[in-house]
């Protein structure tokens, strides 16, 4: 394993939005089949440290290595961005990321939703990318709705089918933000097994969630933020089970 | 059969004028709307100022008094150019406007500051998360602007576009003003021959009621094929 580099390593990230500081310093190594959680109240910087690592958001200092290719930033009269937005576009391309309010293109069918990107920024052929989104289809357990629409499915169809679309790019890490959060109760734990199966089958994950039993039950490391700096990180048991900050004390007991 | 005087195959390639001119300056309007929504929609300073004074000016001043501004202004425009081109390098070049171009160039001018804003508000329709998920994916601007934004943008857009199209199609009567033949140029002349204005102006009004109708069906079946996805979901399951 040793010469296999590191899916994804990101170093000392900090992000301003105008004066206010929202990531002081933020550091990160995601090893392959590594699951990391990302906990923390609103307004931690969570989403926002998820979304500096494939570059939705800029971030303003710090680092980004995606299996060991480091991505490089100029500054200009607008501040800091990437040198070179092609070499953005192929590092996106191992980071998929599934969103909140799921995204999947409404103007296409969910297959059409799974094959667009391998074909048009991967290069697959038509019918080999075809093929494997009927198997990951398969998989989340929607096959049979492979001819429809996003706004003709249910929210928790619609966040499986999202993660058949980032399946479909063979990524290096998968990023999740708040997954569950946009979902009625009844249809999370559909979307929570899915992501507990590609846990077990060694998939290199970053979640951004509030469900502490899915941090708890299936990431390898936890991270607790606060104020855009890591209050606590270690594996679940310690995180979670053994808080030593009143903050996350706090964040962890019972609201009701 | 009506006895059009012998003014109908005239008639009739007037109607073909008026359909080209219209078409071509639908073309150019497009272009440029899109070309001005696109500037407007930009951080660029300059090409945002640039933008918002076209689209001020050119609603601002009525469409007549632009074509005559562009006709006999361009007109003199070129000729000066072409003087100066005389004194300085003794070239000798004339260059007349010709009245088909300057119609067509005048209304798609026109037009594309109209099809400029119906293309920023659709392009503002747009989702952004839409957007955000095809950057996610490593697609480049291009790429998501072909798959993405412009497939749901027209979705947004096609009402206001049929309906600049309607109102740009009956403004082509405009370019008789400038001596081109369309058809209302043609049944003016052949009313002023035979003193029968009806005999003349009632088949020109049903042929650009004609020309709508067709234009009517096209634009819905656009509208049907950019609403997939969006419909009402039992529309689709029945």
């Amino acid at each position: 394993m040793a010469d296999t580099p590191i899916p994804l390593e990101v170093r000392d990230i900090t992000k301003r939005f105008g004066d206010t500081e929202v990531l002081k310093g933020l550091s990160l190594t995601a090893h392959k089949g590594d699951v990391i959680t990302l906990i923390g109240a609103s307004g931690s910087g969570k989403s926002t440290f998820l979304r500096c690592m494939n570059l939705l958001e800029q971030p303003n200092e710090g680092e980004l290595i995606v299996h060991g290719e480091n991505i490089a930033f100029k500054t200009t009269r607008h501040g800091r961005e990437p040198a070179d937005w092609k070499q953005v576009e192929r590092i996106r391309a191992k980071l998929s990321m599934v969103f909140q309010s799921f995204n999947l293109w409404a103007h296409m069918t969910l297959l059409e939703n799974v094959i667009e990107a391998p074909i048009h920024v991967l290069g697959k052929p038509k019918r080999e990318a075809v093929e494997h989104a009927r198997q990951l289809l398969d998989r989340v357990g929607l096959l049979d709705h492979a001819d429809y629409y996003p706004a003709q499915m249910s929210g928790g169809q619609q966040q499986r089918g999202a993660i058949a679309r980032a399946l479909a790019m063979d990524p290096e890490v998968m990023l999740f933000d708040e997954p569950t959060s946009a979902l009625d109760p009844e249809l999370v734990g559909d979307v929570l097994k899915v992501m507990r199966d590609l846990a077990d089958e060694g998939r290199t994950m970053i979640v951004v969630t509030h469900e502490m039993s899915f941090a708890r039950d299936v990431s390898s490391q936890v991270i607790y933020l606060h104020q855009g700096m890591i209050e606590e990180i270690g594996p679940p048991k310690e995180v979670l089970d053994n808080p030593q900050s009143d903050r996350l004390k706090q964040f962890l007991a019972p609201k009701h | 059969m009506i006895d059009l005087k012998g003014y109908g195959p005239r008639l009739l390639e007037g109607a073909l004028v008026t359909v080209e001119v219209a078409v071509l300056s639908l073309l150019l309007a497009l272009i440029l709307g899109l070309l001005t929504a696109s500037a407007k929609l930009s951080r660029h300073v300059l090409l945002h100022r640039l933008a918002t004074l076209y689209t001020t000016l050119i609603r601002g001043v009525p469409d007549l008094v632009l074509m005559l501004l562009l006709f006999f202004g361009g007109q003199i425009g070129v000729n000066m150019i072409t003087d100066w081109l005389y004194y300085q390098f003794d070239v000798d070049i004339f260059i007349s406007i010709n009245e088909f171009v300057a119609g067509v160039v005048t209304i798609g001018f026109i037009f594309g500051a109209y099809m400029g804003e119906t293309f920023r508000g659709a392009f503002l329709a747009v989702d952004s998360g839409q957007l955000e998920a095809g950057r996610a994916y490593g697609m480049s601007s291009r790429l998501i602007f072909r798959r993405i934004q412009f497939p749901q943008m027209m979705r947004h857009a096609l009402p206001g576009l049929g309906n600049n199209w309607m109102v740009l199609l009956k403004t082509t009567a405009l370019v008789s003003v400038i001596g081109l033949s369309d058809m209302v140029r043609i049944a003016a002349e052949a009313t002023k021959a035979t003193h029968e204005p009806f005999l003349f102006m009632v088949p020109v009004a049903l042929i650009y009621l004609l020309i709508a109708s067709v234009s009517e069906w096209g634009v819905a079946r656009l509208q049907k094929r950019y609403n997939v996805g969006f419909g009402e979901a039992d529309e689709w399951n029945n």
